[in-house]
């Protein structure tokens, strides 16, 4: 039932706390069970205020007539839904358009960075090249560099593109391989890839399979759960991702969700526009609400993998 | 030897069959363009993104109509808002579209650098360009005396007012405030009796804050600039700039008649206006068509009135306007398709009978405003005729801009500060956010600082 | 570029991992010429490689060697760029804002800390004490994380709004406090900014703080309940100090990240009320992307650099006075 993992020591009865921290014998103590407890139900009405909170008034407001929203913002339907705020939204600011855009970008984005780190990683961790440690060392230091702060010189990469001319604003490949330089997925797919049993590799090259087909026959299919969790990462970061696609996309036609947002809020009423807003945050939140454990798997994994 | 003779022959044939059809098409609104002229692609800014499907579908009307008399051209629509932010990304990119808008405050500076096409010859070509007010073309000269753009409009600023909301507040709609000390009292009343913003003032941090208290400055009798050129110097720290923030001051927080928000932007503004959420603000004199095309005002609630201007000979409105530039990336056929189309789709209807009815039909006919009050950008006995064409199709409410319309004419036009104009603009925004959100701001203190930020942007040229 | 905080590499785990299979006999002893290592596999290895080689070549070796060239040219991209030594530094350096942008980004990153580091540790430690449910907690923290950042600004701008029927001016009227301005006012502009980055980030650092508690040897807090340790000691004494490593690492990686806030001060407040909003990301914006007449791609770059600079040395400086703490 719990998303994490939790170590039972043997002989561990379950009714104990996993942690441990708070111990079946604290528990039974009034002073504990009643104030540990009561401190717990606080945080999850906390948590639920909080946390659920906005997401549920955007959800209400969306549906909400404009003058509602404006007057008693914490009413509940004073004077009935409107259910027009999403057709609007649909057919007046053209959702649809910026949605599919935010899918493409996200699709994209998912390949190129998926073939990057896992061709690379490969090639780092099982073909070991002699220069490997210069390059594994050459990809650590852009950890060093904060992402925002190559902006200036990549769009101006983007804009005069040095050896082949043209400009690349207002296409996509602007975002999907930018994005694909990032040492953080090497790193992960790196550390899964060395702890794969190397006995199995030995086994499929006496077998006679080549480096394509360890590739693809073994390393690829081993390391399913990581490629899901790189995979939510990608994912919900690109449909995140608001500063790159803004510089880059000046056509309104091409621009995903988070950029058009802001730039249509003047022209557009209040309750279309809220009615935007949910439709822009539904798919990473059903997507969070289908793939919880691997979201908060993988997130404390990346935690650790910090550390 | 024959086939130079008859190359030599069929390009001078040539020539005489571009000539006449660019004279053609200049001089009479429907003429069939000669067959061989090679088919040209432009494209061209239409409507600010978002715009109502009616808007947008009258402009695709209008393109229709140009590529019938056209049929070399063909023509793309953009839409498209110049902002101070995407402008020159968009320009170092290439990705502005063939015909664009500058504001007057960037022209002359863009065509200096050489970001602009050389208009001169088509423009030349014009049969009206000696028509153009002089004041008013000069925007569109660059410091070698070519043109670089051509005008399409001229506003002045002036002050919007909620009728409805007058009347709600128990205030004559047709008399609006002729005096600052009025305004203020109106504002009073107004958010008093309605609730609502009594005086909304632009605050956001993209130049229009600044934009509208150099137009405060100006009605008082100051000026943000003096000198041109090099020689330019700031001098916000002038006693009216301070009497102007005085005033904003004393509205914000003693009379508390300016409502809740002080970050309004130029679209915003016109957005809370016609949502009836503001009784009266100033920005330019055009802005009705916006409240049409964006946000479907209800036409009986719009009043326009000009600005109050103190009793000193420098008062004056400040003016502003719109520029039409062309990419300087144009191969010379689509420089020509793009004053063709500048002139058929801004110009032509304020020169030719047919063109002003036919444009004004078109317009009216897809509910579109005809007939906001404008700053003429031809010479005055054009501008009458062209009011006498369009006259019987006029569907502003003109009557409820009467008090604009009449005083405008005797009011005193001021162009916008002249070096740095977007900079500057840009430095007096944390002034007018500064006294708008905090109490105990000192007006003249903040404008002396932001003096010494000014000059510096206008020594840098940007 | 995605909003993942940056990772900084554990040092410790540069060192490469040994070679699990013996070199084939032979290898070291053979001629290196092309044949032979196209034969050894050099080839397939490289094109293996490729992707990732002209992938971080294009686009992230080459802009930071770029990067640091711009600092020292004047380019506006019409025509050909030029030198002009430490010009650019020196602009920015006497820039008004300068000094706004670096205060006000010390003091988001600062009240960003003291809302978003003590926190999620609490609330981690209660979550990890849950006996029933403990997936829902963990969820409902993490929601607010999936949530586009641009969507959750725009929601909570329009919850700040200043008038009386502002949603959260409603809600502070329920328990009988006035309106308040909110980002319409220069000193409640920033708090208000904090409040909705960590809203938007805290879930994210909990979920970690979860992980890490799991790895908390059970034994420790018998060991420490057998001496007698009641709640609080046990905390003290065994959950942070076995926490240690990720308390730090993540403290380090918040300070990063937090000194890089962009997209808060652009949607809410574009930078003010009277720059009260203004951060360092946000100048170098402003620099490169902010004139309509034309950028200064050469001040972005030198800014952009001085950043890159505090930042890595600052990282040293923290790593080497935590080396003693975080390790054991």
């Amino acid at each position: 039932m719990s998303a994490l993992q939790f170590r039972r020591e043997p002989g561990q009865r379950s009714e104990e706390t996993p942690q441990g921290l708070v111990s079946f014998t604290d528990w039974k103590r009034p002073s504990v069970k009643y104030g540990l407890g009561t401190a717990q139900v606080a945080l999850l009405v906390l948590l639920v205020i909080v946390g659920l909170g906005p997401i549920l008034w955007l959800a209400k407001a969306a549906i909400t007539p404009t003058q509602d929203t404006l007057i008693h913002p914490m009413g509940v339907f004073p004077h009935g839904t409107a259910w027009s705020n999403v057709s609007d939204a649909w057919s007046q600011v053209d959702i649809g358009l910026y949605l599919w855009n935010t899918i493409a970008i996200a699709l994209g984005s998912w390949v190129a960075q998926i073939i990057v780190a896992t061709t690379g990683a490969y090639a780092l961790s099982v073909l070991r090249p002699k220069w490997g440690n210069l390059i594994m060392g050459a990809l650590l230091t852009t950890l060093f560099v904060p992402t925002v702060v190559l902006l200036v010189p990549l769009y101006i990469e983007i804009v005069h593109p040095p050896l082949i001319g043209g400009t690349y604003v207002d296409s996509y490949w602007a975002i999907w391989l930018p994005e694909a330089a990032s040492a953080f997925n090497v790193v992960l797919m790196k550390r899964f890839f060395d702890n794969l049993p190397r006995e199995i590799f030995e086994a499929a090259r006496i077998d006679g399979a080549g480096k394509l087909r360890l590739f693809t026959s073994i390393v690829l299919p081993m390391s399913k759960p990581i490629l899901g969790v790189v995979s939510i990462f990608i994912v919900l970061a690109s449909w995140k991702d608001f500063l790159w696609p803004l510089l880059v996309l000046t056509d309104a036609s091409l621009q995903p969700l988070s950029v058009r947002l802001p730039a249509i809020q003047g022209q557009t009423e209040l309750g279309v526009f809220l009615a935007a807003m949910l439709v822009a945050c539904l798919v990473p939140i059903i997507g969070f609400l289908i793939l919880q454990r691997r979201v908060l798997r993988g997130t404390g994994l990346s935690g650790a993998l910090k550390g | 030897m024959r086939f130079k003779t008859r190359a030599r022959t069929s390009i001078r044939m040539g020539g005489v069959v571009a000539a006449a059809t660019l004279v053609a098409v200049a001089t009479s609104s429907v003429s069939p363009a000669a067959a061989s002229v090679p088919v040209v692609k432009i494209s061209v800014a239409s409507l600010i993104p978002g715009s109502t499907a009616a808007a947008t579908a009258a402009f695709n009307a209008q393109i229709k109509l140009f590529e019938q008399e056209n049929p070399g051209i063909v023509v793309t629509p953009s839409t498209y808002q110049w902002l101070g932010s995407t402008f020159a990304a968009k320009l170092a990119a290439g990705t502005l579209p063939t015909m664009f808008t500058v504001p007057f405050t960037d022209g002359r500076a863009l065509g200096d650098n050489g970001q602009l096409a050389d208009l001169t010859p088509y423009a030349d070509a014009l049969p009206y360009f000696n028509r153009f007010n002089p004041a008013v073309i000069a925007e569109g000269i660059d410091a070698k005396g070519k043109v670089i753009a051509i005008p399409e409009a001229s506003y002045a600023q002036a002050l919007s007012y909620n009728r409805q909301l007058f009347t709600e507040a128990g205030l004559n709609p047709n008399d609006p405030p002729t005096t600052w000390a009025q305004i203020e009292s109106d504002a009073k009343q107004i958010s008093d009796k309605t609730g609502t913003a009594g005086y909304a003032e632009m605050g956001a941090n993209d130049n229009t804050a600044g934009w509208i208290l150099t137009t405060l400055d100006y009605a008082l009798g100051g000026r943000m600039e003096s000198g041109i050129g090099s020689k330019a110097k700031a001098t916000f720290d002038n006693p009216q700039a301070v009497q102007a923030l005085d005033l904003l001051k004393t509205m914000r927080w003693t009379d508390n008649s300016m409502g809740s928000d002080f970050d309004w932007g130029w679209s915003d503004i016109n957005q809370a206006f016609s949502a009836g959420q503001v009784g009266m603000f100033i920005s330019g004199s055009d802005v009705y068509t916006n409240m049409v095309q964006s946000y479907n005002i209800k036409p009986s609630i719009y009043g326009l009135a000009p600005i109050p201007l103190a009793n000193n000979k420098n008062a004056g409105v400040l003016g502003g306007g719109t520029l039409c530039a062309v990419s300087p990336s144009a191969s010379p056929a689509q420089v020509a398709a793009a004053v063709k189309w500048i002139d058929f789709y801004y110009l032509q209807k304020y020169v030719n009978r047919n063109a002003a009815i036919a444009w004004a039909k078109t317009e009216a006919a897809s509910k579109q405003p005809v007939g906001t009050p404008e700053v003429p950008i031809f010479n005055q006995t054009q501008e009458n005729l062209y009011n006498s064409w369009i006259k019987p199709y006029i569907n502003v409410p003109l009557k409820q801009m009467a008090p604009f319309t009449t005083a405008i004419f005797k009011d005193q036009i001021i162009p916008e500060p002249e070096s740095a104009t977007q900079a500057v603009y840009g430095d007096l925004d944390s002034v007018v956010e500064a006294v708008l959100t905090e109490q105990n701001a000192n007006p003249s203190s903040l404008l002396s600082a932001a003096n010494s930020v000014g000059q510096h942007s206008i020594q840098s040229g940007s | 570029m995605s909003t993942i905080n940056p990772t900084k590499p554990n040092l410790e785990l540069m060192e490469p991992v040994l070679p699990t299979r013996a070199l084939p006999a032979g290898r070291g002893r053979a001629r290196r010429t092309p044949l032979t290592w196209i034969r050894h596999g050099g080839l397939s290895t490289l094109l293996f490689l490729l992707p990732l080689l002209l992938i971080f070549g294009a686009f992230s070796w080459y802009p930071i060697v770029r990067l640091v060239l711009m600092a020292f040219q004047h380019t506006n991209l019409v025509q050909p760029a030029t030198w002009v030594g430490f010009q650019n530094f020196s602009e920015v350096v006497h820039d008004p804002l300068f000094p706004i942008a670096v205060k006000n980004t010390a003091e988001f990153a600062g009240l960003a800390l003291v809302f978003g580091y003590p926190v999620p540790l609490a609330v981690a430690v209660l979550i990890s004490e849950v006996r029933k449910r403990r997936g829902l907690y963990s969820a409902l923290a993490y929601l607010p994380v999936v949530v586009p950042p641009v969507v959750a600004v725009l929601l909570w701008k329009f919850f700040y709004d200043g008038g009386p029927s502002g949603v959260f001016n409603t809600m502070l009227h329920w328990v009988g406090i006035g309106p308040q301005p909110w980002i319409q006012s220069e000193s409640q502009a920033m708090p208000s900014l904090v409040l909705e980055s960590t809203w938007a980030n805290a879930g994210g650092t909990v979920i970690i703080y979860l992980a890490a508690l799991t790895g908390v040897n059970a034994e420790l807090y018998e060991a420490a309940a057998v001496d007698g340790a009641g709640l609080w000691k046990k905390i003290a004494n065994v959950t942070l100090p076995q926490m240690r490593t990720i308390l730090l690492v993540t403290l380090i990686l918040q300070l990063i990240g937090t000194a890089q806030v962009f997209l808060e001060p652009y949607l809410f407040t574009s930078g003010g009320p009277d720059n009260a909003t203004i951060t360092v990301l946000l100048l170098i914006y402003n620099y490169a992307f902010g004139n309509s007449l034309g950028p200064s791609y050469g001040e972005a770059a030198a800014l952009s650099l001085m950043l890159v600079a505090f930042l890595a040395v600052f990282s040293l400086i923290y790593l080497r006075a935590t080396r003693s703490w975080s390790t054991g």
